[in-house]
């Protein structure tokens, strides 16, 4: 069969896809292997690439995870990584080994489809070296990152690669209509291939404390045994108390960022859906407010920083399913079940 | 104890010592040969459970927990509470604290606390959540005359709390009023009914602390008090008959008021004065506190004509002149408390050359108390010369103070108390029977579904049509074509206004067109509201568009709820549209307790009631139209707890009939 390269941006749950895909396929007996040529790791606390630690734990993979992901980059690479030579011998290597075990490969893309570029190792060339499908996983908010989609499917077939098609992901529930009958029937007209439209779910999709905890670092000083609430929002608390009730009851599962001296402000919180207080500034709050908070099993987050650099820093937070959240996993594959076309995946990677 | 002249039983319990004064000391209470009434526990907090299961084990029935060291300090602190309390529900034991200074009763006597000293004798009971105000308060009242019949630390109020000794005080034959220190209200609907009934039968005055931004920042560290919004507080105090004072010294002004003189039978006041400033001032502060300043009848402006000097003010306020003495007081005094038409008398005194403030002080003591049915505060202005009169005053039970509108604002007071005790008992709502409860729970799970909590236009109109809310047909439209069939059904001329929860000021994003009257021009404005939107608010994806009948013009009104934490829901109800915020002419009630009479005294209590009774030639609106609508928001309210905000604005209020243009509801 052929290798299968998703490329998406961020926020695209590409590590989702291929992780609901890979059990799919394992479910219709055949033998899928992970790969992720360029990985990155996150936040403060990181130092391994979550999604081949995930994936090699979930597949059952006995390689290194230095082979499943043999490459890791920053943003600052150019200057200070090996050879481009090198870092391609490698990766080709790492693939190799791979391939020769597995059929087909899931091949996972890094953040972006551009990365590393300068070294000729964007996801496009090496999915040329390795000869996969490409499949588009994408994020569709608005028209322009429809417009995106397009322009990506067009550059892919310039290349020559095999486009696979494109499957919608993560998609906002207001949006679900629109992508399912506009979008489709858009993408269709312009003769690529529509594999479904999954939509967001908090549970899959929404980062958990613990990884907002990962980028921002701190001290925790209440709900340690919590980390795993899903935030999915974040409000900043810079109004009266008085219309604050009126903001942080709008708004569920959240994430709130306070000043900790606000002990007023962090008490109304903990009264309504929240499932982390996030203290800036390094004041410690309140007693009463972390006996509240315990009471309530709502983990606080004391970072050093002050509030614009925490907002600064949560932009960074991102979901990634970890081995052992079974329900995640579970529904993981679910989406692929429910909204996604694998059997024509599947009939293409082998033809 | 000892030194109170508690009459009962001590029983001293310490593990170590033999005799404490004279009494025979135990090593636990369970080996004391009788029956024990009550615990005093002071030891350190870790030894407290184990007293507290021995108190139990040996039938006690109250325990007043001394010792800190609970709550206030924390995770570890808490549960050691919750044990306390968990151990007093076992035995049927009640607590008062922990973490408290204890409580006195002069009548008993009993002295349970360790506070120094002991307050005199009096008819104040006085309930604070800070014990080192009340200390300082006891200190302080020892040098004076005041007098005290009960005084209650409530500390961290595991289980007895303000509700509890307010229905206490209110029960006790020897308190005459009952005062109030308190950071927050620990069960809003009981304290609502308690209070209620409570001030029928006595006077409740309130010190409420935390009002202010940074002063509730404080109180939520100082006892953890979440802080609910003051504007509940004030209604609840309001609507529970509680006078709220807004310092210490009005606090104990109003004790003082409330000890010493009798319920007027309203708030029409005569003032007395030797000189017109005074006077003046006076007056001003008597319209603030909303009192009446008394017209006198023919007989007696036809007496004080015959008798006081040409020039002098027979009017209210009567000016006796600077040459005043006391037998004019005496006269006058006499004249204005005869009439019928006078509540209450203010007396000033000023030091003028000839003014008699010790023989005017006498006369004052000997004339009210020929009519003890009417309060007589007394103003003696200035100091040195002055005080010899005051003293008189203060011994003749006649509250007395340096400045007019402290006296005032006292006789404000107890006016206020007397429309409490006159008002009518509290109707109910009625028993609206055409509620369709299922209705409503079916939008909140499909909202909850979708995962929000903020619901669309559509589906609030859905739940308030549900609890027979006349409002205007509106449906839910994700394509252009989609609104375009919904126009076709409900019927033209047609609002689109843009649906998203995080969307709150729809007008602001140009979320809103009005008036369209065909397809074409419904088919465009979608796309017109769609793309606005998008350039205002790029973030935010929209759920589409609310299609909506546009409703002829009728007067603009807002009807709202805000859940507060601590009195449930509080009802909304003003001048509508956008200018609602701008205006702030919005007045409040709770839902608990909320009669259809209540909420038309709430109507006329507005601006918009001015408009709405007709201004100018227009017609007058549906004023039961309305009362239906508040009632049944306050029902729906009431009915679904989950119901957090719930906004109705504008109601469009017709000549006959009103109805609901846009609703906007946030669940838990």
């Amino acid at each position: 069969m052929k290798s299968l390269y998703l490329v998406g941006t961020p926020g695209s749950g590409k590590t989702a896809v291929a992780l609901g895909l890979a059990l799919k396929l394992r479910q219709e007996g055949l033998n899928p292997g992970y790969f992720k040529p360029v990985g990155s790791t996150t936040g403060v606390l990181g130092h391994l690439d979550e999604d081949g630690v995930l994936m090699k734990a979930v597949l059952g993979m006995t390689e290194d995870l230095d082979t499943i992901v043999p490459l890791t980059v920053g943003s600052f690479y150019v200057s200070g990584y090996h050879d481009p030579k090198k870092s391609r011998d490698r990766i080709l290597e790492s693939y190799r080994q791979i391939a020769d075990k597995f059929d087909p490969v899931i091949i996972d893309g890094t953040r972006f489809p551009w990365v590393m570029a300068s070294y000729g190792l964007d996801a496009i060339s090496i999915a040329r070296d390795v000869g996969a499908g490409v499949l588009g996983t994408m994020q569709v908010k608005n028209d322009f990152d429809f417009d995106e989609i397009l322009f990506f499917n067009r550059y892919v077939v310039c290349k020559g690669l095999p486009l696979v098609g494109n499957v919608f992901n993560n998609i906002p529930r207001p949006m679900l209509a629109k992508t399912q009958g506009v979008y489709a029937n858009l993408l269709s007209s312009f003769g690529y291939r529509w594999l479904g439209a999954i939509p967001s779910r908090p549970e899959i999709h929404s980062p958990t404390v613990a990884e907002y905890y990962e980028v921002l670092g701190g001290e925790i000083l209440a709900g340690e045994d919590r980390l795993d609430l899903l935030v999915e929002d974040v409000l900043i608390g810079a109004m009266t108390i008085e219309s604050a009730f009126d903001t942080l009851r709008r708004a569920l599962n959240k994430a709130v960022v306070i000043g900790g001296d606000r002990s007023d402000y962090a008490l109304a919180a903990l009264e309504t859906s929240t499932s982390v207080l996030i203290l800036t500034g390094g004041l410690y709050p309140h007693i009463h407010v972390i006996t509240r908070a315990k009471e309530k099993g709502v983990p606080i987050i004391l970072v050093h920083y002050d509030t614009v650099t925490t907002i600064d820093r949560i932009s960074e937070v991102s979901r990634r399913i970890r081995p052992g959240e079974e329900k995640a996993i579970a529904l993981a594959l679910e989406n692929i079940e429910l909204y996604c076309d694998w059997q024509k995946i599947i009939e293409i990677l082998k033809a | 104890m000892l030194a109170c002249g508690y009459g009962g039983r001590i029983f001293p319990i310490n593990p170590k010592d033999k005799e404490i004064e004279g009494c025979l000391v135990y090593s636990s209470v369970t080996q004391v040969p009788e029956p024990v009434d009550v615990a005093v526990i002071a030891v350190p907090a870790r030894g407290v459970l184990l007293a507290a299961e021995e108190c139990g084990q040996a039938g006690v029935k109250y325990l007043v927990v001394i010792s800190a060291g609970f709550k206030e300090t924390g995770a570890e602190g808490m549960a050691l509470e919750k044990e306390l309390v968990a151990i007093a529900r076992r035995y049927g034991m009640r607590v008062v604290g922990p973490n408290c200074v204890g409580i006195m009763d002069t009548h008993t006597p009993l002295n349970a606390s360790f506070a120094a000293g002991f307050p005199h004798k009096g008819e104040i009971a006085f309930i604070s959540q800070s014990g080192a105000m009340l200390v300082a308060i006891l200190d302080w009242s020892l040098d004076g005359d005041l007098g005290f019949s009960k005084f209650v630390s409530l500390g961290n109020k595991s289980d007895l709390n303000e509700s509890d000794f307010i229905a206490i005080a209110a029960e006790d034959p020897a308190t005459k009023v009952i005062l109030c220190y308190i950071e927050d209200v620990l069960d809003g609907s009981r304290f609502l009914d308690v209070a209620t009934r409570a001030s029928r039968k006595k006077p409740i005055v309130v010190l409420k602390s935390g009002t202010s931004q940074a002063g509730a920042q404080a109180a939520s560290s100082h006892t953890g008090a979440l802080a609910g919004s003051d504007l509940a507080y004030e209604v609840a105090f309001r609507q529970a008959g509680v006078i709220r004072a807004r310092s210490m010294s009005e606090l104990f002004d109003l004790a003082v008021a409330f000890a010493k003189q009798p319920i007027p039978r309203g708030g029409r006041l005569a003032i007395v004065t030797n000189s017109g400033g005074p006077g003046i001032v006076a007056t001003d502060a008597a319209e603030q506190q909303g009192l009446t300043i008394a017209r006198f009848s023919k007989s007696t402006l036809d007496a004080l004509r015959a008798e006081l000097p040409p020039e002098s003010n027979i009017y209210n306020p009567v000016d006796v002149l600077g040459d005043g003495r006391a037998d004019r007081y005496r006269f006058v005094l006499s004249k204005v408390l005869e009439d019928d038409n006078v509540d209450a008398v203010v007396v000033l005194v000023c030091p003028t050359a000839t003014a008699e403030p010790g023989e005017t002080a006498g006369v004052i003591v000997e004339v009210a108390g020929k009519v003890p049915e009417k309060p007589v505060f007394g103003v003696y202005m200035g100091g040195k010369i002055m005080k010899a009169g005051a003293d008189i005053l203060a011994e003749g039970n006649i509250p007395c103070y340096t400045f007019p509108e402290v006296a005032v604002s006292a006789m404000g007071g107890l006016a206020h108390y007397a429309r409490t005790v006159n008002a009518e008992p509290a109707q109910s709502l009625p028993d609206y029977d055409d509620l369709d409860r299922e209705r409503v729970r079916a939008v909140f799970k499909s909202v909850k579904e979708d995962n929000r909590l903020v619901l669309l236009g559509s589906e609030g109109t859905a739940v308030v049509e549900a609890y027979g809310i006349p409002a205007a047909p509106t449906k839910l439209a994700t394509r252009a074509k989609e609104a375009v069939a919904i126009a076709e059904e409900i019927g033209y001329p047609i609002v689109l206004k843009v649906a998203s929860p995080r969307i709150i000021h729809k007008i602001d994003v140009g979320g809103v067109r009005l008036g369209l009257d065909t397809p074409g021009e419904v088919m465009a404005n979608f796309w017109a509201v769609m793309s606005n939107v998008q350039r205002s608010l790029p973030d935010v994806i929209p759920h589409g568009i609310d299609v909506q009948r546009m409703a002829p013009k009728g007067i603009e009104v807002i009807v709202g709820m805000t859940r507060d934490i601590h009195f449930g829901p509080l009802i909304a109800f003003g001048l509508g549209g956008i200018y609602v915020n701008l205006l702030e002419e919005v007045v409040f009630r709770l839902a608990q307790g909320l009669s259809t009479r209540a909420i038309e005294k709430m109507i006329t209590e507005t601006k918009a009631y001015t408009l709405l009774r007709g201004y100018r030639g227009q017609k007058p609106a549906d004023i039961a139209a309305l009362v239906n609508i508040i009632g049944r928001v306050a029902r729906l309210a009431t009915d679904f707890p989950e119901i957090m905000e719930m906004d109705i604005n504008p109601v469009f209020a017709y000549p006959s009939g009103a109805q609901a243009l846009d609703v906007k509801i946030t669940i838990s």
